[in-house]
């Protein structure tokens, strides 16, 4: 009787659709940093599934307060039925900026490769005009970006042209293939050079294929085909690796990218296969040494070191391999600061209307780091960085370089 | 003497006796409305909600088609924030429904209704949701969704500005007679018990499937068969036109998309009594089977809720049964019939012709009292009150963030999520007498009608009753756990995936959060109403106002 009923009923009852699973408990709700600190946005539950009923059939979309969504995908994270909230808001967000039209903010920080080229290319001007107070008063009149807000240093030296006069190491036990992103190419070259180092220091050869950003600034200012083209030529890219080689991200939202939202968000066809080969390189490193492959012969390193969990690294679901692969080296003192998001979730901060907010929902993180004193801050993600430093007045740094150090590549 | 006096008592709080109680009022006539649960809470309530362009009837009832035709035209006229004018498309996933077509479409053309076959990959572009089972598509503009509440509401209302008065949950239990001539009646209150009188010049008997019980508190017999129909609501509209099966009116044939949600419908079976009204596993089955087989979206959708209404149908004395019978309706003068003056019923019918209804038992007892004013129930608009019958589709644009960033002032918290249910659209109906339980409130706010099924917003309400009814704790504890009680016995139905679950989201809020029945056991008033109905709330204040 029951079997023929169990039968009866999965005839009937196809599997939901993903966006009926919420069941308002509002778990998301209670971790959202923006709701946290602003009473004008009604949160995760209500922008995401609960509009997300109204939207496809609804004559006037609920966008209202939309754009305070900052992307930082905790509610996804927390949510106990596995509701895609953030996609649904973000969705419906490009959706009103296509109706509406794009700004010119959102197409320069949107071509964000584009920009960086330009601004690597002229990097000492570039550089002088981003501290200039009177560019940069033009610049938020313009194009809408605060004038407090720090700019990232360009670096004449690009990391792909570094790497094309790098030797590269004959004995070698395995291949991975490196998506470094524009932070490493046009910002932060230093970074890459220590994963390089890292990586063969334990026996792996690393290649870097030809690559477009990411995509990411394109999604969160509204243009999904523009994110969906440079992901596609990268899905294209990686493809032609060697189906076996592993694929490593420095970069906690590249590494979101490639890894999920490539094939979940912007739907690209071999996605998935792609996706299943990247790790962000402090897994990796984990996961070398749970192999017991990790070269462990690490140098003292005194230092008195505070962790940042990136928001996007808990979208990762790995937890926090920096922290475990840290404590491996003798002498690191490290703290995890456990106060949320930073604020300033890629480009939303740096947006002059957002300015204000972004250092608001990172105010707890700032005061605690400000009280807890320390040598470093240390975040996987290169806008948390930034971030702290600008807001807590400390000193930061990708956990990769505390590793490196260790190797006396310092 | 009796309690009070008026010049017309009209019994039941659907469509029809809201709809005669405004057409008395226009035409200046003093009237009451007795009801003995809340408005729109018997068949009105329980409709799918389709507004009928008079297709789905215009092959075997083509004289009820007509009406349709007619009536709908007018309801789009004087009800507008009543009706959501979605169209609608018959759909032929069939052989036999193909055999079908040209009757529809010559019945459709006898009815004078607007009937337009197109491509079904026209009609697909259209209506993405349209499934692949779908062989040809006949347009029907005129199709649409009505709201049952808003329009009951609507109706009362109006009638209210004209002076007329309604008491909910006012049971008739006799009537007062001079020789045999209707005097006034005897009412209960349902919660307090209480006896009223009310002499009156004439008594309406609007209670549809219950008609006959009222009837035979005066020895005379209206014979109404009750035939039950089940529905089921799904979270969301899925559709964006209502989709009908072009066939011989069967079960599940129906797609009703319904401001926030999509109603499937419904079955047809009788029943002894109008309240005793069981549903079934297969037919809620049956439903989504059904509805799957005309559009994609119905089996992944989840299903929320199942409820069943009943069917009035008045027995003409015909053979027919259920759907057979006509969806006619009488006007049963029971001075010429019976020999009882001053009484009249009014049977039969539907919800989209409920005004032509309430026109012609109107005008019957009208002649009968002397007054000549015609009926203006079809010139002038419903509701002359736009901020009171504010539907929910115009509440998305409503809720923005006017001036969004440095505007610190915050954004006003909301009652129900789910329905977009503001505090200022609830605010109203605690000052309103009618009012007496969290379902009142729901009926006409559509607060607790989303996915979550009251699960959040019964607290927000509970605590409002404290603050704006001046209720005590206990006593809006009560009420809201009859109110969950109301919505749990719908939700029952459709326990599996996310509704499953979403119970118990419910459960773990009320029952451990709150420790609700170990409240209930122990420190709070009984259920004033008891088993089959959800309490109500009254405070000496608020009494003292009626």
């Amino acid at each position: 009787m029951i079997t023929e009923e169990t039968e009866t009923f999965s005839d009937t009852v196809e599997e939901e659709a993903p966006v009926e699973a919420c069941t308002k408990c509002t778990a998301c709700n209670t971790v959202c940093p923006v709701a946290r600190s602003t009473d004008i946005f009604r949160g995760p539950k209500f922008l995401g599934p609960e509009s997300e009923r109204y939207r496809s059939h609804q004559e006037t979309a609920v966008t209202a307060g939309l754009d305070l969504c900052s992307g930082c995908k905790l509610c996804e994270v927390t949510c106990p039925s596995q509701v895609t909230i953030q996609e649904y808001i973000r969705r419906a967000q490009n959706k009103g900026a296509e109706e509406g039209g794009r700004t010119l903010r959102e197409w320069v920080l949107g071509h964000t490769r584009l920009l960086s080229t330009f601004g690597s290319m002229t990097a000492p001007l570039a550089n002088f005009g981003n501290r200039n107070p009177l560019v940069r008063m033009l610049m938020e009149k313009v194009v809408g970006i605060h004038r407090k807000r720090p700019l990232p240093r360009y670096q004449w030296l690009t990391f792909e042209r570094w790497m094309k006069r790098h030797p590269r190491p004959r004995q070698t036990r395995r291949t991975v293939a490196y998506f470094y992103g524009c932070w490493v190419n046009y910002n932060e070259r230093r970074l890459g050079e220590q994963v390089v180092a890292i990586l063969e220091r334990n026996g792996i050869d690393v290649i870097v294929p030809k690559q477009k950003c990411c995509g990411i600034p394109a999604v969160v200012n509204s243009n999904m085909d523009l994110a969906r083209k440079y992901g596609s030529e990268n899905v294209r890219r990686l493809s032609e690796l060697p189906a076996d080689m592993d694929i490593i991200a420095s970069s906690t939202s590249c590494g979101l990218m490639l890894k999920h939202d490539y094939a979940h968000l912007l739907e690209i066809n071999g996605a998935e296969k792609v996706g299943a080969r990247v790790y962000d390189i402090c897994e990796y490193l984990w996961m070398l040494h749970e192999a017991g492959e990790l070269d462990v012969d690490f140098q003292p390193v005194p230092m008195r070191l505070l962790y940042h969990a990136p928001c996007h690294l808990k979208s990762h679901g790995i937890g926090y391999p920096a922290t475990r692969l840290l404590r491996l080296i003798p002498g690191v003192h490290l703290e995890e600061v456990d106060e949320g998001c930073c604020g300033i979730s890629g480009t939303f901060g740096m947006k002059v209307e957002k300015y204000d907010l972004s250092m608001k929902i990172g105010s707890r993180l700032f005061e605690a780091v400000k009280a807890a004193g320390s040598d470093s801050v240390l975040a996987d993600c290169e806008t948390c960085r930034m971030q702290v430093e600008h807001g807590a007045g400390s000193r930061s740094a990708h956990p990769i370089d505390i590793v490196a150090r260790a190797y006396g590549h310092g | 003497m009796p309690d009070t006096t008026t010049g017309v008592v009209v019994i039941g709080g659907g469509s029809t006796g809201a709809g005669v109680l405004r057409d008395l009022s226009m035409r200046g006539i003093d009237a009451v409305l007795v009801e003995k649960g809340d408005l729109a809470s018997g068949t009105t309530g329980r409709s799918h909600g389709l507004l009928h362009s008079g297709g789905r009837y215009c092959v075997n009832d083509l004289a009820a088609a007509i009406e349709c035709v007619e009536e709908g035209r007018i309801l789009r006229r004087i009800a507008k924030t009543t009706v959501e004018d979605t169209g609608g498309y018959f759909v032929s996933v069939s052989e036999e429904d193909l055999a079908w077509e040209p009757r529809f479409v010559e019945g459709c053309a006898k009815a004078g209704i607007t009937c337009e076959r197109i491509p079904v990959e026209e009609a697909r572009r259209r209506e993405p949701a349209l499934s692949r089972h779908v062989r040809t598509v006949f347009w029907i503009p005129e199709d649409g969704h009505l709201d049952p509440f808003y329009l009951v509401v609507g109706n009362v209302e109006s009638a209210r500005r004209r002076g007329a008065q309604v008491r909910t949950y006012t049971e008739v239990t006799g009537f007062l007679k001079n020789d045999n001539r209707v005097s006034g009646v005897v009412t209960r209150d349902i919660f307090t018990g209480e006896e009223t009188t009310i002499g009156c010049q004439a008594v309406i008997n609007a209670t549809g499937a219950w008609a006959g019980f009222v009837a035979r508190l005066l020895d005379v017999e209206v014979k109404v068969v009750p035939v039950k129909g089940v529905m089921v609501v799904l979270s969301h509209r899925v559709a964006h036109a209502t989709i009908n099966r072009c066939h011989k009116p069967g079960d599940g044939d129906i797609i009703v998309p319904a401001l926030s949600v999509a109603i499937l419908g419904t079955t047809s079976a009788k029943v002894p009594h109008p309240e005793v009204l069981p549903i079934e596993w297969d037919e809620v089955h049956h439903m989504i089977e059904e509805g799957a087989l005309m559009a994609d979206g119905v089996s992944t959708a989840r299903a929320m809720r199942a409820y069943a209404g009943v069917r009035p149908l008045y027995d003409l004395g015909a053979e027919a049964e259920g759907r057979e019978m006509s969806r006619n309706f009488a006007v049963i003068d029971h001075e010429a019939r019976d020999g009882i003056a001053g009484f009249a019923s009014i049977v039969g019918g539907k919800v989209t012709t409920y005004r032509l209804m309430a026109e012609r038992v109107t005008d019957l007892v009208a002649r009968r009292l002397g007054v000549r004013t015609p009926c203006t129930t079809a010139e002038v608009a419903l509701n002359d009150r736009e901020d009171e019958m504010d539907q929910l589709r115009h509440r998305p644009a409503q809720l923005g963030v006017p001036k969004p960033h440095g505007d610190e002032l915050g954004l006003q918290a909301l009652i129900c999520e789910c329905e977009l249910v503001r505090p200022q659209d609830v605010a109203p109906w605690f000052k309103d007498p009618a009012v007496r339980t969290l379902e009142d409130i729901r009926r006409r706010t559509r607060s607790g009608m989303g996915p979550c099924q009251s699960a959040i917003c019964s607290y927000r309400l509970a605590g409002r009753l404290v603050t704006e009814r001046g209720l005590d704790g206990p006593t809006a504890t009560r009420a809201m756990a009859d109110f969950l009680e109301t919505r749990w016995r719908g939700v029952r139905h459709v326990f599996w995936g996310s509704q499953l679950r979403q119970a118990q989201v419910t459960t773990g809020v009320h029952l451990e959060l709150f420790n609700l029945d170990r409240q209930l056991m122990h420190d709070l008033p009984p259920s004033l109403a008891g088993e089959g109905r959800g309490g109500g709330f009254e405070t000496a204040e608020v009494a003292s106002q009626r």
